[in-house]
């Protein structure tokens, strides 16, 4: 259908819309008005990705400056879904164009995704390898310029990619056709015209209206670097199930090292330096050329880079880089490579610590410097320097390096930043482990040090999720202001969805997954009965989510000896989450296909995991989730204690409403994902009986925390039965009622809504007008300011 | 009707036991009733003492109640046995089948032998799972029988199969419905309706039999999981059934290729299994991580150690797997889709910490999937994959309620001359729409309401008219406290009776408005009656029915002599008089010819 709002015309891909779309649609017009930034939540599975793409596309294609559209999502299945999601809306706008000018104007929009090489790549040799890291160095083997340069000249010197040397002869902007592809569409193009899926879409980012890739090659800065550069300022950016961008902002700041790692790296600078040597009898002029380059200063060499010869871009934001010459101690190749032996050394001494050590950036390299003589300034070019390096000496499988790579970017970014970051030694795993394996975290406590540049670069930033309460929290971590800040009830015509808490099991003892009670067996058993009864009432799919992999671990293991899996394998197949991503895929397939199949299934999995992430069990999928305790965070961990204390003195989040907000977050993520569309329906179980207490219940976004009513709150499992029955019940029957008009509307309805917006805006603006003749001309912020 | 009968005590109080095609049931020394009486279809179990045993012993557990009942047969000890060994192939059968019926609750496989029989002979081939219950020729002749009976039409073969397929179904939908199994009993056998009649009208029961046998029965669910019991004297015992040899091989191949390989030739079957179950290998495939506990009592075998093979215990699993998945729900994208980042996750949060769980946790997963293809079949995953692909990935995103229910064009009927259809029906439906001009009726019932609201506030009710309705309300309910609270004091030989009379008047009273008057035939079966058939069908159960007073006369004599109220039984058994009185009357009145 076709609508407008203010003069923007609107072509949204359905007949009808909800309420919720068009409150959402409104504002997220509103914040690239006012080129501002902006946190949406809007109820999970009422089509958020449709209408954010609706509306931004109607907004690209109706005003003339095109603003390019990239949006970020978590992870691949999501990403494809988006692409997916926008094919057809774009397939919907062509079918509705009038004329045959607009309809060439829709045809012509282009949207990509990106992702890693190793999903795009499509030359046998190289997409055989199992990891990414090996996929990446394999690549740059075959297409680097020097190594294009020589195969060109002298064909079959070197083994080149035939796809790579293919897409080389399109003219830049033309490798793919206008149109929107998704990840799979890309693929098949490769392998239809025998171009490299991978480039073509790197190369064609410039041409494209909407690039969709994943948080990381945005916030990263050792990839954003390489991908994310030539984004213009007025671009609108979104990050889409941005829930967790905290972390991903945290983590693309952080590094850890292990002996092994050190290990290997001491063997690389051993490689490094036997390979300078080599240089020097061979090729010493090269060396003598790097040099020189160096002291004219980095960036001329920086600049000429092209996007295969890219192999590892800085660790750190492009703010904080140093814009001038490499200092005249590693200049020289075998000085630098001195200094990094030096380096890694210095770090295996520290590593035969076996006590705990948490020391700031700044104590470190003080007692580096101490120690080893080594100085900040030249620390914090490691990272650049050995990109340098590397391409000089024309180092091949530079995945036998990357420990190296790691180091020097740990140098960098230890030396960059002072504020905000902790260094950790944890010379043990456990507390009662006795051999130590030491880790030695830098880790990044601040997530607004990593979006800041995003902030500061695109006028719009559009963050949204289905679980992102509470709402302030966020413009508070990331340390932006939002001009719209929005949380929209899910309007309903009926209940489709009924969350439950079950405090206690049907023997009345109380249920929780709190470290001092969860092995309990009382607990154990009630945990598992609450598994038993629901996989005999609930059809098809249940999904259940446990707090972290060790409980679920050891919880399975015990139910199994207890007997209680017996039980539910008459009901339904098991299938549960393991450590392997394609193990677990391949158990997830076969999950919904017994879903499909009417046999039903239970999967057991983790909150934060893998599979909580992006997968979504909508329908026959999910008919009931299961949160089997609250999903905090283990609090032991010294990373996250620092954390915690760090958001308290910077700013002011005390450490339980922190840790209470991120566990709810999470659950609230994992119930959310058992709905889709307002026909749908699904029990929501939150089993634990610290999830009664209202300040968690508050935490909640407000769509799943106003339909939990007195009584839900605080059930024991026989009386969740009843009441779950009793809803499946009435949920199967036919839909009598009309939900056109309340939970989903037409056009009229939308032309009604706004009608009755002007008549409110009118009568409020002749109220104001009353109010300010009313006070003399102060207003109100004045006089709140005012102090006496 | 007694298939086999013996002499027994129960609860060491003498008794005969009798097994008749419906029931077991034990009556005790001296008594007329039977005191255990247990339907065929409520046997769940059986067990039998041990031959030689002093005391030969039966116990027969039911559905829901293992406990079940016992029975010592109390003749000489050479004649107990046989006949305890008739009872037993019997009941076996009996159980089998049932088994066979139960679908929804499977239970463990339960050893039908004796608990010694633990050497295993047959190796049931791959498909076969739950045996097919065999006809017992006893019950087949009776069917036979009354059909010969029957010399004016063949007894229709409903389910279009041959004859014998045909009675076991019958047999079977009897079982099912003691009730029914009664009245077929009391009818057909004794002679009074032809079977074709009795199944007359009972067409669907026999479809839906098949229908639910034709239904293909899923693997159960339930890992195998063999657990050992403690008997007496620190023994672990196992007993093997075919069906648990044929699981074991099912789910661990390994199994299969051991016993291939060395039965018979350097073990033999008793052996293989003795030393399997004490084997590492056991101990490996057992679904418990407890089974370190077990260690101890566990040999070295070198037989079986040989087939031993690591635990599944790594991060990434032992047989890596390359079938491609949907994009949809693929984590490993995700994985790979940037390079790893960040502080690792705490140890709470690194997956398969729990080494002793891992394997357990694939078990679980391959056990599902094996399930799964074993409904689905087995298809190559990528023949799984969608072949419309663009289709499908639309659908996976779409709100449905989203689209407009009524955009969508319908589907167009194909008529032949669908113009002259519509012309017909116009000329007919122009006229009658000028007679209804909307509008018109409109007004008119508008009018029409207006003056309604007054006359509604002007309505009164008459006292008495309310009075007596109430009262009559009232006396009504009082009536059915009343007969709620009573005791049902008619004694059980006496109310036998009266059921079996009311219900034999019912099925007399069925046939003859089945005779006369036909439902619409939507089963065309080979033997539609015909006319005459029909009405000499009707004279013949007119001349039942008209027995029904004399009948219910004699039961409210004999109401009279047990010293029971008569007005009660005849209040009872009021309803089938006046149904049988309308029956006659219409007959009489019947044209003749009609």
């Amino acid at each position: 259908m076709k609508f407008f709002i203010d003069n923007l015309p609107i072509i949204f891909p359905y007949d009808r819309i909800y309420p919720e779309q068009y409150a959402y649609m409104c504002d997220l017009k509103r914040t690239l008005d006012a080129t501002g930034h902006c946190v949406l939540e809007m109820p999970s599975g009422t089509g958020k990705t449709v209408s954010l793409l609706s509306l931004i596309v109607s907004y690209q294609q109706f005003f003339p400056t095109k603003r390019k559209l990239v949006y970020c999502s978590r992870t691949v299945p999501e990403i494809e879904k988006a692409l997916t999601e926008l094919k057809r809306l774009m397939e919907y706008r062509i079918s509705c164009a009038e004329t045959e000018e607009e309809r060439a104007k829709e045809s012509s929009f282009t949207g990509l995704g990106l992702t890693s090489r190793k999903n795009l790549c499509i030359n046998p040799e190289v997409a055989k390898e199992k990891k990414g890291k090996v996929v990446d160095a394999k690549c740059r083997d075959m297409t680097n310029s020097a190594v294009c340069e020589k195969g060109r000249a002298d064909p079959g010197s070197v083994d080149l990619c035939d796809w790579h040397e293919k897409l080389g002869e399109l003219a830049a902007g033309s490798q793919i056709p206008p149109g929107i592809w998704t990840l799979a569409d890309v693929l098949e193009l490769g392998r239809d015209k025998g171009i490299c899926p991978y480039f073509a879409v790197r190369r064609m980012m410039p041409f494209v209206d909407i690039i969709i890739y994943s948080f990381h090659y945005l916030l990263d800065p050792k990839v954003a670097d390489q991908v994310s550069k030539e984004m213009s300022k007025d671009a609108i950016v979104v990050f889409d199930e941005a829930h967790n961008i905290d972390n991903v902002c945290i983590e693309s700041l952080s590094i850890d090292l292990t002996r092994p790692m050190l290990e290997s790296a001491g063997r690389s600078v051993i490689k490094l330096s036997e390979k300078i040597e080599e240089i020097k009898t061979t090729d010493a002029a090269k060396l003598q050329d790097e040099y020189a380059k160096l002291v004219e200063g980095l960036q001329e060499s920086l600049t000429d880079q092209t996007d295969t010869d890219a192999f590892m871009g800085t660790p750190v934001l492009p703010d904080d880089l140093l814009h001038e010459a490499i200092p005249g101690n590693i200049r020289k190749a075998e000085h630098f490579v001195a200094f990094l032996k030096r380096f890694v050394e210095y770090l295996k001494t520290r590593m035969r610590v076996l006590h705990v050590v948490a020391e700031t950036p700044l104590s470190f390299l003080q007692h580096l410097k101490d120690i080893t003589y080594i100085e900040r300034r030249p620390l914090r070019f490691c990272a650049e320097r050995l990109q340098s390096l590397v391409r000089t000496l024309e180092l091949h499988r530079l995945d036998e390096h990357s420990s190296l790579q790691k180091i020097a970017s740990f140098a960098t970014l230890v030396a960059t930043y002072e504020k905000g970051f902790l260094l950790i030694l944890e010379p043990f795993e456990t507390d009662n482990a006795t051999v130590p394996n030491p880790i030695f975290h830098l880790t990044c406590l601040d997530p607004s040090i990593a979006i800041k540049p995003v902030f500061e670069r695109f006028s719009s930033v559009v963050i949204t999720s289905g679980t992102i309460s509470p709402l302030d929290m966020y413009p508070k971590m990331l340390q932006f202001t939002p001009v719209v800040q929005e949380t929209y009830p899910m309007t309903l015509t009926r209940n489709s969805f009924l969350p439950l808490v079950i405090t206690r099991g049907s023997d009345q003892v109380a249920i929780s997954s709190r470290f001092e009670v969860r092995n309990d067996p009382a607990v154990v058993r009630n945990f598992g009965s609450i598994l038993v009864e629901y996989s005999k009432i609930v059809p098809d799919g249940i999904v259940a989510f446990f707090p972290s992999y060790l409980y679920m671990e050891s919880i399975v293991a015990a139910w199994n000896d207890m007997g209680i899996l017996n039980e539910v394998w008459k009901h339904k197949l098991i299938f549960v989450e393991t450590p392997d991503s394609n193990e677990t895929s391949i158990a997830l397939e076969n999950y919904r296909r017994a879903c499909d199949n009417g046999r039903g299934a239970v999967l057991l999995s983790v909150a934060r995991g893998k599979v909580s992430e992006g997968i979504d069990f909508d329908h026959n999928y999910g008919r009931a989730v299961i949160m089997f305790g609250v999903p905090y965070q283990y609090t032991e961990s010294r990373i996250l204690k620092a954390r915690l204390e760090y958001l308290r003195d910077a700013y002011r989040i005390r450490e339980s409403e922190f840790l209470g907000f991120d566990a709810i977050r999470n659950a609230a993520q994992c119930v959310g994902r058992a709905l889709r569309g307002k026909t749908d329906w699904g029990l929501m179980i939150f089993a634990d009986k610290r999830f009664a207490r209202a300040d968690k219940r508050a935490k909640l976004p407000r769509w799943i925390n106003q339909y939990i009513t007195e009584t839900t709150s605080n059930l024991s499992m026989d009386m969740a039965l009843t009441l779950s029955k009793l809803f499946m019940r009435t949920i199967s029957q036919n839909p009598n009622e009309n939900q056109t008009g309340i939970s989903l509307w037409t056009l009229e309805d939308i032309q009604k809504a706004q009608e009755k917006q002007r008549q409110l805006e009118l009568l409020v603006e002749q109220q104001g007008d009353d109010d300010e003749y009313g006070d003399g001309g102060i207003s109100d912020s004045a006089l709140m300011e005012l102090d006496i | 009707m007694t298939a086999c009968t013996a002499k027994a005590s129960c609860k060491k109080l003498p008794g005969l036991l009798e097994l008749t095609d419906t029931h077991l049931q034990w009556t005790q020394d001296g008594k007329k009733a039977p005191s255990v009486r247990i339907a065929h279809s409520e046997a769940a179990s059986l067990f039998c003492s041990k031959e030689g045993a002093p005391q030969t012993r039966l116990k027969i557990g039911l559905v829901g109640d293992d406990n079940g009942h016992n029975f010592t047969f109390s003749s000489p000890q050479p004649v107990a046995v046989a006949e305890r060994e008739k009872f037993k192939k019997e009941l076996t059968t009996i159980i089998s089948r049932n088994r066979g019926a139960q679908d929804a609750l499977p239970k463990p496989p339960l050893p039908v032998a004796a608990a010694r029989s633990l050497s295993v002979t047959a190796v049931p081939t791959p498909g076969t799972s739950t045996p097919r219950p065999t006809a017992t020729p006893l019950q087949a002749s009776h069917s036979r029988a009354s059909s010969v009976v029957d010399d004016r039409r063949p007894t229709p073969v409903i389910t279009g199969t041959d004859p014998a397929t045909e009675f076991r179904l019958r047999k079977k939908v009897l079982m099912a419905n003691p009730e029914l199994g009664t009245l077929h009993r009391d009818l057909v056998m004794s002679g009074q309706i032809t079977e074709a009649d009795f199944w007359d009208g009972r067409e669907h029961l026999i479809l839906a039999q098949l229908a639910s046998e034709g239904q293909k029965k899923g693997k159960p669910g339930q890992l195998v999981d063999p657990r050992p019991e403690t008997v007496e004297g620190g023994e672990i015992k196992i007993r093997i059934t075919p069906q648990l040899v044929h699981d074991i091989f099912d789910e661990y191949p390994i199994v299969a290729t051991a016993y291939s390989e060395n039965v018979p030739n350097k073990l033999s079957e008793e052996q293989f299994w003795k030393r399997y179950f004490q084997s590492k290998l056991f101990n490996a495939h057992r679904a418990s991580i407890r089974s370190s506990a077990a260690q101890h009592v566990v040999k070295e075998d070198p037989i079986f150690d040989k087939y031993l093979e690591k635990d599944d215990d790594e991060l990434e699993p032992r047989r890596q797997r390359s079938e491609q998945v949907d994009v949809f729900v693929d984590l490993a994208m995700t994985f790979e889709d940037h390079g790893d980042t960040g502080n690792d996750k705490d140890i709470t949060m690194q997956a398969g910490r729990q080494k002793a769980a891992l394997p357990l946790i694939r078990k679980f997963n391959e056990h599902s999937e094996r399930l799964l293809n074993s409904a689905l079949g087995d298809l190559p995953p990528s023949k799984r994959q969608r072949t419309d692909e663009g289709e499908g990935s639309y659908t996976q995103i779409d709100l449905d309620d989203l689209h407009d229910p009524e955009a969508s064009d319908g589907i167009i009927l194909e008529m032949q001359d669908r113009q002259r259809y519509f012309n017909a029906v116009m000329s007919k439906e122009a006229e009658a729409v000028k007679q209804h001009d909307p509008a018109v009726v409109l007004a008119d019932t508008k009018s029409k309401l207006q003056s309604t609201e007054s006359k509604l506030t002007q309505l009164k009710i008459e006292r008495k008219a309310g009075d007596a309705a109430l009262i009559a309300m009232t006396t009504n309910v009082a009536n059915r406290l009343d007969g709620k609270s009573r005791k049902n004091d008619i004694p059980d030989g006496l109310f036998r009776q009266m059921t079996t009379c009311q219900t034999a008047a019912n099925e007399f009273l069925r046939q003859f408005w089945l005779a006369m008057y036909p439902p619409p035939s939507e089963l065309q079966t080979v033997a539609t009656a015909t006319k005459a058939q029909r009405l000499a069908k009707q004279a013949k159960m007119i001349g039942y029915i008209a027995k029904t007073p004399e009948k219910v006369h004699a039961l409210i004599q004999a109401a009279q002599q047990h010293g029971i109220d008569a007005i009660r039984v005849q209040n009872a058994l009021k309803p089938i008089l006046e149904a049988s009185e309308r029956a006659l009357t219409v007959y009489r009145n019947k044209k003749p010819g009609q």
